[in-house]
């Protein structure tokens, strides 16, 4: 009798759309992903760049370049990218922080998401120093939970030492639920199993799309193939040119991130890209 | 032979301690050490574990009544969930359960108000010391001393205000919300259909962004942008509304009630429109006096080929709507605005635009509002139902003083400005704590807390006069009395008698000020709205530096306006108005406000709101505008002239 | 308590006995500043990271800015080793000692201050247990070859300095030492070309590989900066080896080492430090037409804030004292000349260091964020300023207790003949 065979290998590459468009920066996917991934309690969170968030809301306006009345605000929610790098002439396609890390507490997992171990970190934050999107979160202070805030704690996050790092990994401990539901069910193919992260889950207008980019049947990867997608700062989707992209990826890795950002406003489309407003 | 035995020794000797050293460090002990040395020196928290499931749960502290399902592992809630979306006081429920300041045993007050001394008593005494005051107040023909201030119209409100009005007392108000704004003005508050409407025409309420219930408004902008309905925004700050509207009117601070009557002007004489209000021919024959086209546009910026085009549009589409209430949760408008945006949607014989009521609710009592009985009204007796009108009325400072005289009870979960001027607290439940008919409680009452409900029920059954005014004990039953809500039937009045006052004073606010040249105007953070939120620390972790940044609160001024005074990026500037002074706010230079306006944050300046919300920032309440609004009771705080040095 | 009374005071006498009254204020201005770096090195280790002025933007600060500085400058230890031991130019005889020492207290103080630096610093032998190798022996983590090389060569320096520690006149006396340090005279050359082989990875990785890899940040990436750090240290180097024994002999009022050694490494520096130039020349030009547009953004834009383009006209103008004053015979042998053209050729060094890390984590990585700035705290500049003091007080002490300078001793031995 021949035996099912039962697909160990990852085929899915984890992807998020945010369709600023639609994001009204209510703020709920911020408070979200701060629930379920334990974020540290500070009576004073106003030390900004201090701030340990996996989420930033970031506050975009074009005021830079345009004056009164001719300008415009949206809120960008930024988490960690998930880059993937590029397979380029002599270089390894690799995210720019996995392959920075002395002690390879970073790693890319077979679902693209780039992973972080607190406790082999070391805390030399070579990762934070070549993050361009500024998505991880050193522990400055040692993360604490005032008195019956413990009680709101989700034992699925490990609660991180200070002096290491953080960051987003689009709740992959909840696919690991999931997937541990689906074996409970009989479900063994590790294909099978999708989930959504907190932020996704909560966003109350349906801006935020999570999904399998290498199915191209799912909802991301339609967005991200549409002309509203941009993303940031990867400047290199700009080049139009094959051969000259080919040319340009030979010499130098990008970024390469898999989260996409629909926007039909040219100003921020521009903005993303460091190009002075049209 | 002496020497090299010991020579011998020593190599033995060494040899052992080389090998014995080598051999511990390649065996990887000390290694293990340090590891075992940094967990320990660290000691970081391990959360409980336990059986994971989910409850569902109906809030009962909000209007929405927001539906959620709650993640528990084991007797712990560690997430709320909800595809229907949650109002931000709902999505904080968590951290308001879990927050290590919550109010355990019933307070009573020790030393003077305002110390913020208080002394734990049981649940008995504070219920007979309450109750004995009361029924003598009421004994001695003086029931409508006791006053009672809701947070909003929840059945926890509602039971409040039907218990303080059998007890004799027509002093009963709800702390200003958009519904009872435009219930006094209009003589029923306003539903809008939005989801069938293609043309919205907002005076500065910032539909997105917390305005009216914010879970229904996410999913009815979703909505709108699926069908392409235009929004256009008169506003003067570039918000993420003005942001995702289809058109921005930029308009000058607080002359968004100009705006529509200048669009009113133009749809009355050059549409030939008219509406079916009472009153109307006075009204319109005022407007049509007192802002001619030429003023509104000097006014509000706006040009007058602008107001026409936006009337034009206006009266084409297929079914427009105009919407008031300036703000987002903190909403302000004078009634002649209210009227003056009604008016419009009558005009173009609007179909998303009805009037309702709601049976268990009346937001007037002896004085229109609470912001006129603060000012003019006594009482020798407060209930305040987890409200905190000290913090949120611009008559805070003038209430603590007739707070320090009366006998005031507080009920609330997490002390606030307000109850720290109570002469009893007595501890509330959190939405996850309480009993509702379609779900048990998700998490076990904190300690001696009790639910709202049964709170005011328990008072009533001890006070002679309203022993029978419930006819159950527990809370689950109180459901049963829940306000139906139905259109409400009054006729749509203008109340020019009421109003034209206001429209003087509106003309002459706007006109040009030596003394006070600038405008304050608020402007709201995401998820901190206008104070509430600011006690939870995640929502702490989401406030943007323009906002307040190492404890800083930063106020926004135009560019322009800021060379004019000399301003720079984060300098210390002091505001002043003619009801005082707000000082240690700090500048941030920004095009997204119109020139010659200060944007400052609400929210900010809690007195004792937790660690997590006290001393940030300062009020801008404390010296905004205090002009009294004659039908809606409330102050118009929303546009204040200011000067700033 | 009578016996450690005496100690102390035996102690005390030891160090200031016979000072002038400079020397006592500047003692008591470097052990005051020991002492805060003591107590604040309690508090960084014990109770974290949060009492610096480093936060998720600006990630690296004043420890980095020395680490940097103390390898840049240290390399003129193995420039040196190398052009005496490996080229046989003897002149440089004098010199090596006070170099080797330099270059060890570098190298000591550049683990120090990464001690702090770390979050973690009981997990520092992570990066030795668990690297990031790449394909065959190349590091994917080029500070994985920066633990390795630079601990292969710190023992290296070690085994360097255990011939001066061990020519001390109480020591030298017992023969198996004698025996031990004539021998390690003998095998140097060895560890000067291990030293210079090891070398020539950490400089560049530390120096210029560590920045020049991270490819998604425009204001640093650049494939060459590796090989340029290494002439940088080359050139700068050796003008700070240079500079400091020759301070020292003007406090002492003690000809250390004779001037024709000086003017020698001078003059090797100097003309490393045309090298240098060009390189950097080379390098702005790349910046500018090829690695800055490839990312997207103009090279003047990311320029800004407090750390503007004034650093790099800065750097620009100090090349000018080690190009001229250096190379030209005719200033090289005025003193003034030479001295100036010293400090400028480490003043280039340290400001394009400065401008690597202050500008660098400055310039915003998204254009609606403004440039950002740093400003270190009382801990900061304790525990860098103390290690410096600290620095200081272990060179001296070995002026005046080991035989640093070779040429003095048999200056004075001769003249005792």
């Amino acid at each position: 009798m021949e035996e099912k065979k039962i697909e160990v290998k990852m085929k899915r590459r984890w992807g998020m759309v945010v369709d600023l468009d639609k994001c009204t920066g209510c703020g709920k996917c911020s408070v979200a992903c701060n629930q379920e991934n334990n974020m540290p309690i500070f009576e004073d969170d106003s030390d900004v760049p201090k701030r340990v968030a996996f989420l930033e809301l970031m506050k975009v306006t074009n005021d830079r370049d345009a004056k009164f009345p001719d300008v415009k605000t949206a809120y960008l929610p930024k988490m960690c990218q998930q880059c993937e790098g590029n397979n380029s002439g002599k270089h390894k396609a690799e995210p720019p922080c996995v392959s920075v890390c002395p002690a390879v507490a970073t790693d890319v997992g077979d679902d693209g998401v780039v992973s972080q171990v607190w406790s082999r970190c070391i805390g030399c934050r070579y990762c934070q120093t070549a993050c361009p999107y500024e998505a991880r979160a050193f522990n400055w202070w040692k993360p604490e939970y005032d008195g019956s805030f413990k009680k709101s704690l989700n034992t699925e996050v490990s609660v991180a030492s200070r002096g290491t790092i953080v960051k987003c990994t689009f709740c992959s401990h909840i696919w690991k639920r999931e997937r541990d539901k689906a074996v409970a069910k009989g479900i063994l193919d590790i294909n099978d199993v999708s989930y959504t992260p907190a932020c996704v889950g909560t966003c109350p207008t349906g801006a935020m799309v999570f999904g399998d980019l290498n199915d191209p049947d799912s909802e991301v990867s339609k967005l991200a193939s549409t002309d509203r997608a941009v993303r940031l700062t990867n400047v290199i989707d700009d080049e139009k040119n094959p051969e000259k992209k080919k040319a340009l990826l030979n010499k130098k890795q990008f970024a390469n991130p898999k989260v996409y950002y629909l926007t039909s406003q040219s100003w921020l489309r521009d903005m993303m890209r460091f190009k002075k407003n049209s | 032979m002496k020497k090299i035995e010991r020579k011998d020794f020593l190599k033995l000797g060494g040899g052992a301690v080389l090998g014995g050293l080598s051999g511990w460090v390649f065996s990887g002990a000390p290694f293990l050490g340090f590891q075992w040395l940094a967990e320990w020196t660290q000691d970081q928290y391990v959360p409980v574990k336990g059986f994971e499931k989910y409850a569902q749960a109906v809030s009962d502290s909000c209007p929405a009544g927001c539906k959620v399902s709650v993640r528990m592992i084991g007797e712990r809630a560690v997430k709320i969930e909800s595809k229907e979306g949650v109002c931000p006081s709902c999505h904080n429920a968590l951290q308001l359960t879990y927050h290590p300041e919550r109010i355990s045993t019933p307070l009573k007050r020790k030393g003077n108000k305002g110390d913020g001394k208080f002394a734990p008593v049981s649940w008995d005494e504070a219920i007979k010391d309450i109750s004995a005051k009361m029924n003598s107040i009421i004994a001695e023909g003086k029931a409508n001393s006791i006053a009672a201030i809701n947070k909003n119209e929840s059945l926890n409100g509602q039971l409040m205000e039907k218990f303080i009005r059998s007890a004799g007392s027509n002093n009963v108000y709800y702390e200003p919300s958009l519904k009872s704004l435009t219930s006094s003005a209009l003589g029923g508050y306003v539903n809008y259909d939005f989801a069938n409407t293609d043309y919205i025409l907002s005076f500065g309420a910032k539909l997105v962004e917390g305005w009216d219930s914010s879970a229904d408004m996410q999913k009815i902008f979703t909505g709108w942008k699926a069908r392409g309905t235009k929004i256009v925004q008169a506003d003067t700050v570039c918000t993420m509304t003005a942001s995702l509207a289809a058109e921005w009117v930029p308009v000058k601070p607080g002359t968004e009630a100009i705006l529509a009557f200048g669009i009113a002007n133009y749809l009355i004489t050059g549409k030939r429109l008219n509406s079916t209000g009472e009153e109307f021919g006075k009204w319109s024959q005022l407007i049509i006096n007192k802002f001619p086209l030429a003023k509104v546009a000097s006014y509000t910026g706006v040009s007058e080929d602008k107001i026409k085009k936006i009337g034009d549009e206006f009266s084409k589409a297929k079914n427009p709507v105009a919407v008031a209430g300036k703000g987002a949760c903190g909403v302000s408008a004078s009634s002649a605005e209210i009227i003056a945006i009604y008016c419009l949607n009558t005009l173009v014989k609007s179909r998303a635009a009805t009037l309702m009521k709601n049976s268990a609710v009346t937001y007037t009592g002896e004085f229109a509002g609470l912001d006129s009985f603060i000012k003019n009204g006594s009482f020798s007796m407060l209930f305040l139902n987890n409200a905190d009108p000290v913090y949120k009325s611009v008559f805070g400072e003038e209430l603590k003083k007739k707070m320090e005289k009366a006998f005031v009870v507080s009920i609330n979960p997490i002390m606030n400005d307000s109850a720290n001027y109570a002469d009893y607290i007595l501890p509330s439940l959190s939405f996850l704590e309480t009993a509702t008919p379609e779900n048990q409680p998700v998490v076990a009452s904190f300690k001696e807390s009790k639910d709202t409900k049964e709170v005011i029920i328990s008072l009533s059954k001890a006070i002679e006069k309203t022993k029978n005014t419930f006819a159950f004990s527990n809370g689950i039953d109180s459901f049963k009395i829940s306000g139906k809500e139905s259109a409400s039937g009054a006729r749509f009045s203008f109340n020019v008698d009421k109003i034209k006052n206001e429209l003087d004073a509106l003309d002459k606010k706007f006109a040009s000020n030596a003394e006070y040249p600038l405008f304050m105007i608020p402007v709201e953070a995401p998820l901190v709205g206008d104070g509430d939120g600011l006690a939870f620390p995640y929502v702490l972790k989401s406030i943007d530096p323009t906002v307040f940044y190492r404890e800083k609160l930063l106020v926004q001024i135009n560019r322009e306006t800021g060379k004019k005074y000399g301003l720079s990026e984060n300098e210390s500037i002091v505001i002043k108005s003619e009801r005082g002074k707000l000082s240690k706010v700090y500048v941030h230079l920004t095009d997204t406000v119109a020139p010659d306006t200060v944007a400052i944050p609400l929210g900010f300046g809690h007195e004792s709101y937790t660690v997590y919300g006290s001393e940030k920032g300062v009020n801008p309440k404390k010296i905004m505008a205090a002009d009294v609004d004659p039908l809606t009771g409330t102050a118009d705080w929303w546009s204040t002239r200011v000067k700033i040095s | 308590m009578d016996k450690v009374k005496k100690f102390f005071k035996a102690c005390y006498d030891g160090i200031f006995a016979g000072t002038s009254k400079n020397m006592r204020i500047a003692l008591y201005v470097l052990f005051g500043l020991t002492a805060l770096f003591l107590i604040f090195a309690i508090q960084i280790l014990f109770w974290g990271l949060g009492y610096t002025d480093m936060d998720n933007n600006f990630t690296w600060g004043a420890w980095i800015i020395g680490d940097l500085g103390l390898v840049g400058l240290g390399g003129g230890a193995f420039t040196t080793g190398y052009i005496l031991y490996i080229f046989r130019v003897d002149k440089l005889r004098p010199i090596i000692n006070s170099t080797v020492l330099i270059g060890f207290m570098c190298y000591l103080f550049t683990f120090v201050f990464l001690l702090f630096d770390l979050g973690q610093p009981l997990r520092c032998w992570f990066g030795f247990a668990y690297p990031n190798w790449g394909k065959g022996v190349y590091p994917a983590s080029m500070l994985t070859e920066v633990f390795f090389c630079l601990s292969f060569y710190f023992c290296i320096l070690i085994v360097e300095l255990i011939p001066v520690i061990l020519e001390h006149k109480v020591l030298i006396k017992n023969k198996y030492v004698a025996a031990i340090a004539h021998y390690m005279h003998l095998l140097m050359w060895t560890m000067a070309a291990g030293g210079t082989f090891l070398s020539f990875f950490h400089q560049g990785s530390l120096g210029g590989g560590m920045w020049g890899a991270l490819y998604a940040k425009t204001v640093w990436y650049s494939p060459h900066f590796f090989y340029m750090a290494i002439v940088a240290a080359m050139a700068g180097g050796t003008s700070f080896m240079t500079l400091i024994p020759y301070i020292a002999s003007k406090i002492l009022n003690k000809e250390l080492v004779p001037m024709e050694t000086f003017q020698l490494l001078a003059r090797i520096s100097g003309f490393i430090f045309i090298f240098y130039f060009v390189f950097r020349i080379f390098d702005i030009y790349k910046a500018v037409a090829v690695y800055s547009p490839m990312g997207g953004r103009a090279y003047t834009d990311m320029w800004g804030g407090y750390y503007g383009l004034w650093m790099l006209v800065l750097e620009i103008i100090l090349f000018v004292g080690p190009l001229v004053l250096l190379n030209v015979k005719k200033y090289r042998d005025q003193e003034k000349y030479m001295v100036t053209g010293l400090a400028c050729a480490v003043g280039a060094i340290v400001i394009s260091k400065l401008s690597v890390l202050l500008h660098g984590f400055a310039a915003p990585n998204f254009p609606w964020k403004g440039f950002t700035a740093y400003g270190p705290t009382i801990q900061e500049w304790s525990i860098t300023l103390g290690c410096f003091a600290v620095m200081i007080l272990i060179y001296m002490a070995f002026v005046k207790w080991f035989p640093l300078f070779p040429h003095l001793e048999h200056d004075e031995h001769e003249a005792h003949h």
